[in-house]
Formats: structure tokens, sequence, C-alpha cells
């Protein structure tokens, strides 16, 4: 801390917002495609030769996110130091008058995340992608939605977090099962969850 | 600033542009729901209390006219050019390429719009990786989806999210070529010519109003 | 409802999938093509979903989501180079 303070000495505060702007934008380009943020890009990109007051910049930029954009930035991963931002705000009964436009990628992800919990936790990828194929989306065909399905869901839903996708040991031919990502676990609510499958079984 | 303007801030993410109208109403709801006083004639201080906090990060709430409809629009722009905002991934290089050749080609048209004829033929002169017709296509259709470009019959225009976020751009770039509406002073893309002077579509009608017998 | 949660999560063997996803089907909207006569094999739904299936059902996860809203922009997402100087006749 006392490094910390040295350095900000040695700057002033216009160049210490400068660069926390630049780490708030630098969370916003990552989260256009929700791709998480590593302390070591961060810091080579952004931050430079900021570095030694990094701790400072981004409790700042927390700050920021917390009371401009009502967005919390939580460390996902503290091995790999990688950071996300989740919304603060409660979503409201009541229909807003302005509807946000849906990326329905979030409909296959939520399927795929149902199913894994629902099982405890982990399931065969086997499993997946018979469900899916039972809902009409066939991972070896392209989808006209989705594109490549084996490459959203192995791949991109990975990258960003939502899912682990890892190959289950001393099998022949290979099988790989799939578990929630760390993004999942702090963003997506287990018992809204259950919420919508009592409401799918009423509806028949 | 409270949780009904950064409410409010998260639908301008997520939507790019609200129309007056709906920035009324969508303000009414964020009150509603973080249980706040909302007071429906002061949309331009709640929207200037937002602005004020976005202004470090260089985003800003700009209002803007729809050349179509003359109504009031807002929009949630990026005033700034960085090495951090050149990381933006909605679009690859060489599809901000064609964005741009097709921003020349509707500023420099009469008519303020392209064919998607004129849009592939300059995809031929691309100086980073060329696009596929077929591709081209796709893209286009992204653009509109994003609401940077309008189509209608086969012919791109600027959106008004467009016209509102890079009117600084199109003013350096083209000074030469961009028409002003002579009273307002905006851009004026698809602005009438009475005679000498070009008006945008709001003054076209007031000008209408007051000489009916004239236009 | 956390409790509750992983009770039922416990419980995973009570899930049956193919039954998951014949009433998912009908909640995304699927145009069932057989008159109903002849009951189908489960997990077979013979059919087309509409259009905005995938849509009615990512609308309904959002909710589920503490997802962050994102910020897309045009400007400043590529290099704009200033316009070359005008040539002025003196
Ligand atoms: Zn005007
Ligand atoms: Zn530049």
């Amino acid at each position: 801390t006392t490094q910390v303070q040295r350095g900000l000495e040695k700057l002033t505060p216009a160049q210490v917002d400068q660069k926390t702007a630049e780490v708030v934008q630098f969370f916003l380009v990552k989260d256009q495609k929700k791709i998480p943020v590593r302390r070591a890009d961060l810091v080579k990109h952004v931050v430079k030769e900021y570095r030694n007051i990094y701790p400072e910049i981004m409790k700042r930029a927390a700050r920021i996110f917390d009371q401009v954009f009502g967005l919390k930035m939580i460390e996902i991963d503290a091995k790999n130091h990688m950071y996300i931002l989740i919304n603060k705000l409660e979503t409201v009964e009541g229909a807003s008058p302005i509807t946000n436009p849906t990326n329905p990628k979030m409909g296959l992800l939520f399927v795929i995340l149902s199913v894994i919990f629902m099982k405890g936790g982990v399931v065969g990828e086997n499993l997946i992608w018979k469900t899916l194929k039972n809902l009409k989306v066939d991972v070896g065909e392209k989808h006209e939605e989705f594109g490549d399905v084996k490459k959203v869901v192995t791949d991109e839903f990975v990258r960003q977090r939502y899912l682990e996708y890892t190959r289950i040991p001393h099998t022949e031919p290979i099988e790989h099962e799939f578990h929630w990502g760390q993004r999942a676990e702090v963003e997506v609510s287990k018992s809204k969850i259950l919420a919508f499958m009592g409401e799918v079984r009423i509806r028949e | 600033m409270g949780d009904s303007h950064r409410r409010f801030l998260q639908t301008m993410m997520a939507n790019g542009i609200v129309d007056e109208q709906g920035a009324r109403k969508l303000i009414a709801h964020c009150c509603e729901a973080s249980n706040t006083q909302h007071n429906p004639d002061k949309l331009d201080d709640f929207i200037e209390t937002i602005n004020l906090k976005l202004q470090p990060m260089f985003m800003h709430i700009t209002k803007g006219m729809s050349e179509d409809s003359g109504h009031q629009f807002y929009a949630l722009v990026n005033m700034a050019e960085t090495d951090v905002t050149r990381m933006s991934s909605d679009y690859a290089d060489n599809e901000l390429e064609l964005f741009r050749k097709t921003m020349d080609l509707i500023v420099c048209s009469e008519k303020g719009n392209a064919s998607s004829t004129d849009i592939l033929n300059s995809a031929d002169t691309m100086t980073t990786k060329k696009l596929k017709k077929s591709e081209t296509e796709h893209l286009l259709n992204r653009l509109v989806h994003d609401k940077w470009l309008n189509e209608k019959r086969g012919e791109y225009t600027l959106s008004t999210r467009c016209i509102i976020e890079m009117e600084p751009y199109i003013r350096t770039m083209y000074q030469d070529q961009v028409k002003v509406c002579h009273i307002c002073r905006n851009i004026a893309f698809q602005g009438t010519t009475t005679s000498v002077v070009v008006l945008c579509e709001k003054m076209l009608q007031m000008y209408k109003h007051r000489h009916k017998s004239v236009v | 409802g956390k409790e509750k949660a992983s009770q039922l999560a416990a419980e995973g063997a009570a899930f049956d999938p193919p039954a998951f996803t014949e009433h998912l089907l009908s909640y995304m909207g699927l145009n069932r093509l057989n008159d109903g006569e002849d009951e189908q094999p489960i997990g077979e739904a013979i059919g087309y979903l509409p259009p905005d299936a995938w849509h009615k059902v990512a609308q309904r996860a959002e909710s589920c989501f503490r997802a962050a809203p994102s910020f897309h922009y045009m400007m400043g997402s590529f290099h704009a180079e200033p316009p070359p100087p005008k040539q002025r006749m003196e």
C-alpha cells in the first residue's frame, strides 16, 4: 500500500482518472462478447507504466461500475486473476416500456445450464447433444440461428466461462463432460432455474 | 445519481437508441422500479445527471433528430478514439472498412443512399481482407440489425443512431460533401433542397406549413 | 430457495431429460404435425418450431441471469484519418 501511495504522489489526479477511464473502457469492450478480463492482459495493454498503482486503479474502476453503471466487478478466478461484470440491479416486475433485444444463444445456454444443474452439477456431453437434438438443434449440422452449434457450446460458452468442458479421464473413445463455469456460478440464479422448471411443467 | 439513472443507462446500453417518447416512459418506469420521485418535465435534467458521470469515460447520451420523422431521439455514444476503444470486437477490420466505404457511398450520393449493388461493387476495392458476396450481404444484415444502417427495398441509408454517434466524424471526413440544414445546422442527408437552401425534414415540414401554396 | 435448489439437484436422478424437452417444446410453441391420435415416442416430437422459439427461451432466461448489459459503439472502433489538407488557390 505504501508503494501505491508513493506511486500516486508522482501522478496528477487527472492522470489517474484517465487511466481509470481506460480500465473501465477495457472492461466494457471485453464484455461486448462476455470475455472475462485477465489481470495480465489488463496490465499489458492498458495499465502499463501505471502498474505500481494497479490496486488503486482497480478500486476506482470498481467504484465507477458500481456507482455509475449499477454493475459489480467480480474476480471469478483467484488463481488466474480473471474478472467479470455482473448486474447489481434486480429485474423488476412489470414490463419495461423498452424491450431489450434478445440473443437466442442465451436460450441455448440456459437449457444446457438447466440440464447440468438438474443432473446434480455434471453431465456427459452425449446427454447434452441428445437433449439439443430433441429441441431440433443438431450438433453435427449448421443451425440457422446458432451456426456451428458445437463451437458455440464447447468454445464460445467455455471462453465466456459459462461452461466447463473437460475430458473424462481414461475413456476410449474420448468423452467429455460439462460443468457450470465460474461465470455461471456468480451470474445465474439456481432458484430461478427451478422456478422455470416448475413453470414449464405446469404449462402442459 | 441513483438506481433510476443506472437502470436508464443500462437500458440505453442494451438498446443504443430510444425515441423521446420511449425515453419519457422509460424514466417513469426506472423511477417506479427504484421508488424515486419522478418529474416528467425534467427529462433533460435526468439525462444530464447521467452525462455528468459518463463524461470521464468519454461516453454521452446525445440528443438528435430522425431525418425521416423529425422526432427527437437519444443515443448512447462513444466519443473517444484510443488504443482501448479500437479493441472493440463487434466488427472485424475488413468489416469496418466496408462500413466506411458504405458511408462514403451514402454521404457522397445525391439522395443520401446507396444500393446493395453499389456496396457489393465497392467490396471489390477493399484493401484489407476481401469479403465474399455472401459475407457482404450477411454483414449488411448485421449492420441493419445493430442499428447502424437502415434498409428499404435494397437501398441503404445511415440510421439515426449512426448519424448521432458519427456526426463529428462525418463533419470532419466529409466537410465538402455534407449538406447542412440552413436553419438548424443539423446534417441533412435526405434534406430536401428548396431552390437554393437545404432544409432538414423538420424545417421542411415547418416551411411547408407556413407556405402551403409554395411547396 | 437455495436449500430447495440443492435438495432438488441432489435428487437429480428424478430429473427426466426427455420429459423436460417435451415440456420445453410446448413452451417454445412447437407446431405439432400429428393429429394427436397416435402417441409419438417421447423426445421425438414431430413438428416445427416458430422462428422466435429460441428468442422466447432467451427472454425467459434473462430473468435468471444477472448479466451486465454491454456497450456497443461504432465511432472510435477504427482509426479515422483526418481528411487530406485542402489545396488552396491563392
Ligand atoms: Zn434543420
Ligand atoms: Zn486515430
